[in-house]
């Protein structure tokens, strides 16, 4: 059963208990993904988006995008730089991916726009962000030579999660039973 | 690049169906990455020397060894470019610092006469072995 966040049935509790539990499996799927030996220190698959993007479709806007903002300030917990620019850098990129793929899923059902575009669009926004960020802040005028290999790494982590999430979406039961419910 | 990616079992890939905008977000994507390679990593291969002063702005590559002029408040600035590196070699300046100061060959690096106005510093690519920035 697909769902488009258009014809979002509205939770009883607006998506709070959803939206914790979501903002729950991202803080335990980072903690995975620090576990994984990293190619390069920037490049990152990226785990705890799933959470995000499975929310595009489950989750009312409210509720979405403070699923976004737990999951920067629970992931800058447990990697200890809350109260460093390393979060600056976590938050501006991630609600941009957020309302980015928001945005897309608003314009175009999941008939014409699966996991993988909204995925690799929210990844080079939140990359592409960043880099914006690190040409004001850190680098200055030199950032833009970063750019094109952090849109790159945006390009394939975010296809490589999309790929996994419309796998994962595909045949998860819990999923189909939560998209049940909301029909109830 | 490649369009496919792993996927935990065969089974689950065959199942994914790619919609129209996935594809369109994908191209866009792509086309963007090589329009912005091309705009950061093309052109402007070489280092140039770029001498400012009060007069005007002069822009000389740094790879045709010569010797230039540059014409300041006080007089005239001599720049010397040889194998990849400029310096200053006279100067109307009343304590030649500038002349004693080390050549330039490297982008970002600079150099100036104050008294006379004239200000050069290296422009173009960067060369990729070397390191911009270390973060600790």
């Amino acid at each position: 059963m697909r769902l488009s966040a258009r014809h979002l049935p509205p939770y009883a509790d607006g998506g709070r208990r959803m939206a914790a539990f979501l903002a729950a499996l991202a803080f335990f799927l980072s903690t995975i993904e620090y576990m994984l030996p990293r190619p390069v220190p920037f490049m990152r698959l990226g785990l705890a988006n799933l959470p995000i993007l499975l929310a595009v479709d489950l989750l009312p806007f409210g509720a979405y995008m403070l699923l976004a903002l737990v999951k920067v300030v629970g992931m800058s917990v447990l990697t200890g730089s809350l109260f460093s620019y390393v979060a600056l850098f976590s938050l501006t990129g991630t609600l941009a991916s957020a309302l980015v793929m928001r945005g897309l899923r608003f314009m175009a059902g999941p008939r014409a726009l699966s996991y993988i575009g909204l995925c690799v669009a929210g990844a080079v926004a939140s990359n592409m962000v960043q880099v914006a960020l690190a040409r004001i802040f850190v680098f200055g005028p030199s950032a833009r030579l970063m750019a094109p290999a952090f849109m790159a790494f945006g390009l394939v982590s975010g296809l490589i999660l999309g790929v996994f999430a419309e796998a994962f979406a595909s045949r998860s039961v819990w999923l189909a039973r939560v998209r049940d419910e909301q029909h109830d | 690049m490649s369009t496919d990616a792993p996927a935990p079992t065969p089974g689950l890939l065959s199942r994914i169906r790619i919609k129209l905008l996935d594809v369109l977000i994908l191209a866009v994507s792509i086309a963007a990455l090589v329009a912005l390679s091309v705009l950061v990593y093309g052109g402007a291969a070489s280092e140039t020397l770029v001498a400012t002063a009060d007069s005007g702005e002069w822009v000389y590559p740094l790879s045709v060894s010569r010797t230039v002029e540059i014409p300041g408040k006080l007089g005239v600035t001599v720049v010397a470019i040889d194998h990849g590196q400029a310096r200053i070699i006279d100067s109307p300046c009343a304590n030649k610092l500038c002349v004693s100061s080390p050549p330039i060959g490297k982008t970002g690096e600079w150099s100036a006469c104050l008294p006379n106005g004239v200000f050069i510093r290296i422009e173009g690519a960067k060369k990729t072995d070397e390191i911009d920035a270390v973060v600790r």
